[in-house]
């Protein structure tokens, strides 16, 4: 074999050996890729806008508007609509939500049977919540018993919520969860994220998904190599790589 | 402690002594020189970030390393015909694509169409690499791949190939694609999967697109995506997006952290107007974010001079630059008393654009040639100068090549930089770069790298991470295009003939005024 071969060969072997092996990132050459990367203020930018509009702080976007010049991607006075019926959630006042949302799209609650028997099934653990067991007993047979019998799962539900008026002490109850906040929390932002489908909006802002993108792609980069990592994204610290 | 490094001209300065120099010159110097190339960024000649992710794509088979003599390539490069009676395995007409199918995506994808099956039917369609033996079926040899018409068995990297899919005859239309992120192969017969292989981790380079045609008056014609699939594409790599999307969004985080984030971006750049109201806001949601001690989220480096910060800004960003300058002089002297710093050199090239923008153009070259003229032929400094320079030469400035100077942009551009140095003069701030980026930044700027470095591992293989796509996935590239197309002509001609010629002849003018004292700035728009 001429030698030239024989030194490629050897090449190819070296190069063989190093690809099975971690490849080690030192912080100085790390620092030095991080700095290559061109990052946007405009798209930094949107990205916080996006996620003041879809996390519903609509004076914040106002403000955010003015001082940065970052144009929101939706009507912000739908925002403030939004968060009426959110809101109204939140303070246990289904009835007037169920109202808003109807002022705003009747399509949502008729094309989301579910979100709509979540909404009643929230408005009957208020009326017990109030102590109004007999209200409530005629709600749950008239408004939620009948779309228990089309839906196995709304069934189930219905009859561990029904379970609440058995109880003295509701809070202590196998189904006192249903008391909590954040059973309120949990209906609230069903609603908003329906509003926010009907207007076509992503239910959810970008900025979290990228940071467990960020997540994601470091555990991926550390099966081929060794670089510095961040581990507290609530400071953004590059940690010295352990070899 | 890390000191900055910056690519930069600055070569007097280098790295700080012991990692403990405070010398404000020098530092504050440093972290000017970072924002000069921000400041060319909306430059026509500044790199974009989509270029890098730019691939030939086959178009065509090529006809030069082909089989030739069993088979019969169409002028049109995209059909074949097998022309000649095959005696044994030795004597398949196989042919590849002009080019690998591109690695730097999601996926690749291309079809044939079974015009006629001949005698046997001996129809594979597959992927191969360019040392390939011509003359065999893909997938016989070492790192091949193909699914075969006769059997429909898949055959890779053996004479003997597996079960597969269904076989596939005249009238059929079969594709073969490569998954990227799953690092599979897939195949379909008339617009449904038929099955998906994994890529063989010994498979390294190039990949060709590849199909053989093997008994007498077997034809197929290529379709390298110029007609419309079969398959549906987008779909499947819309559904593709969304099981990746699935896997990511099960992982968890600390909570309140894009809360937190958010706020730390908006103390970083002094947007405190916003900060109140969403401060405000957070107090009477139910229940209230508190973060700032369970989060550990470390406030007290950038809650300083904020409103000083957030006046600065505002001032810029409304154009009134000699009000920020002086304010600075009271407030922060010592970023401005070094006349050629990028600081100031930066405040001045606005100052100078906003007289343009206002038509006052003779006060423009006066200024220019006061605070702008020493910076030409300074490394770094010189695009700026010459870019502004050339806003003169046009009689619709903004719908010029350096029309970006006059966005809105340019101004935050400014104004970042003036924040930037004013948060380095804070004695607490511990760490440089975090005058330069936000933690919102930082971590962006990870998540880029390691998306980068992930796939320089994977051989090149699959997508990059840029923010800009993410955010701006089809819109972006429509006002591109539409800004183009309104810069006149004769810049479009300068661009595609030679741009270095383009930006000569603008700073051949700019000496000229600056030098030379041309006062009718008129001529030269004639010229």
């Amino acid at each position: 074999m001429p030698p030239f071969w024989i030194v490629i060969r050897q090449l190819v072997e070296i190069e063989e050996q190093m690809a099975t092996s971690k490849k080690v990132i030192t912080r100085e050459e790390w620092e030095k890729r991080l700095n290559d990367v061109k990052i946007r203020k405009e798209d930094m930018n949107k990205l916080v806008m996006n996620f003041l509009v879809t996390e519903g702080y609509v004076e914040a976007a106002e403000k955010f508007r003015m001082e940065s010049g970052t144009e929101p991607d939706i009507d912000l006075a739908t925002i403030t609509d939004r968060m009426a019926v959110k809101k109204a959630v939140q303070c246990g006042n289904v009835e007037d939500a169920i109202e808003k949302v109807n002022d705003l799209n009747p399509e949502i609650l008729d094309t989301n049977p579910q979100l709509f028997f979540h909404l009643q099934q929230q408005r009957l653990i208020e009326l017990i919540r109030n102590g109004k067991v007999e209200e409530a007993l005629e709600f749950a047979q008239e408004e939620l018993a009948p779309r228990g019998e089309e839906n196995q799962s709304f069934l189930e539900e219905l009859e561990r919520t029904v379970a609440l008026l058995a109880f003295e002490d509701v809070s202590n109850c196998p189904v006192g969860e249903l008391m909590d906040i954040s059973q309120r929390l949990k209906t609230a932002s069903e609603v908003n994220a329906a509003i926010l489908t009907s207007q076509s909006h992503e239910k959810d802002p970008k900025l979290p998904s990228l940071l467990k993108m960020l997540i994601w792609a470091q555990n991926q980069l550390d099966e081929k190599a060794t670089y510095p990592r961040i581990n507290d994204l609530s400071n953004a610290t590059l940690e010295d790589p352990t070899v | 402690m890390s000191s900055i490094k910056m690519n930069s001209c600055n070569s007097n300065n280098g790295e700080s002594k012991n990692g403990t120099s405070n010398s404000l010159s020098s530092v504050n110097h440093d972290l000017g020189l970072y924002f000069l190339e921000l400041a060319r960024l909306g430059s026509a000649k500044a790199p974009t970030e989509m270029e890098e992710d730019e691939e030939e794509a086959p178009k065509e088979l090529n006809t030069i390393n082909s089989s030739g003599g069993f088979l019969f390539v169409a002028t049109d490069k995209l059909s074949v015909k097998y022309t000649s009676v095959n005696l044994h395995g030795h004597d398949v007409g196989v042919v590849q694509a002009n080019k690998p199918a591109p690695v730097k995506r999601l996926l690749y994808y291309f079809e044939i169409y079974v015009k006629d099956a001949g005698a046997k039917g001996q129809i594979a369609i597959g992927f191969t690499q360019e040392s390939f033996k011509m003359r065999r079926q893909p997938g016989w040899e070492a790192n091949s791949f193909g699914y075969h018409g006769d059997d429909g068995f898949l055959y890779r990297g053996h004479g003997k190939g597996e079960a597969f899919g269904p076989t596939y005859t005249t009238g059929d239309t079969v594709g073969g694609g490569i998954n990227y992120a799953s690092q599979e192969f897939f195949f379909t017969k008339n617009g449904t999967i038929v099955g998906t292989v994994c890529m063989v981790k010994e498979i390294k380079g190039p990949l060709f697109p590849t199909v053989a045609v093997h008994s007498l008056n077997e034809e197929v014609h290529v379709n390298f995506g110029q007609k419309k699939f079969a398959f549906d594409l987008k779909e499947y790599e819309a559904q593709e997006r969304l099981k990746h999307q699935m896997t990511i969004e099960k992982i968890s985080l600390p909570p309140n952290i894009s809360y937190g984030l958010v706020r730390s971006y908006l103390l970083h750049y002094g947007y405190e107007d916003t900060l109140n109201s969403f401060d405000l806001a957070s107090k009477s949601t139910v229940p209230p974010i508190y973060i700032a001690k369970e989060n550990g989220f470390d406030e007290q480096d950038i809650v300083y001079a904020l409103n000083q910060r957030k006046t600065l800004r505002q001032l810029i960003r409304n154009g009134e630059i000699d009000a920020a300058i002086s304010k600075l002089r009271d407030w922060y002297p010592q970023i401005v008393q070094e006349e050629k710093s990028a600081t100031c050199f930066l405040l001045h090239c606005q100052k100078f654009i906003e007289l343009v923008r206002v038509g006052a153009l003779e006060e423009a070259v006066k200024y220019g040639r006061m605070e702008l003229a020493k910076f030409v032929e300074l490394d770094g400094f010189n695009d700026l100068v010459q870019d502004c320079g050339a806003l003169l030469a046009y009689e619709r400035p903004q719908e010029s090549s350096v029309g970006y100077l006059l966005e809105e942009s340019q101004r935050d551009v400014v104004a970042d930089t003036v924040n930037a140095m004013i948060l380095s003069t804070n004695p607490n701030m511990k760490d440089l770069q975090g005058c330069l980026h936000s933690y919102l930044e930082k971590l962006l700027r990870q998540l880029t790298a390691c998306c980068l470095e992930r796939r320089s591992a994977n051989g090149d293989q699959g997508e990059a991470f840029h923010l800009h796509r993410v955010l701006n996935s089809v819109t972006g590239l429509v006002v591109l295009s539409s800004i183009w197309s309104r810069a006149p002509p004769w810049i479009q001609f300068y661009q595609l003939y030679s741009e270095d010629s383009y930006h000569l002849l603008s700073f051949d003018c700019w000496k000229e005024i600056l030098f030379r004292g041309t006062s009718d700035s008129g001529m030269l728009l004639k010229n």
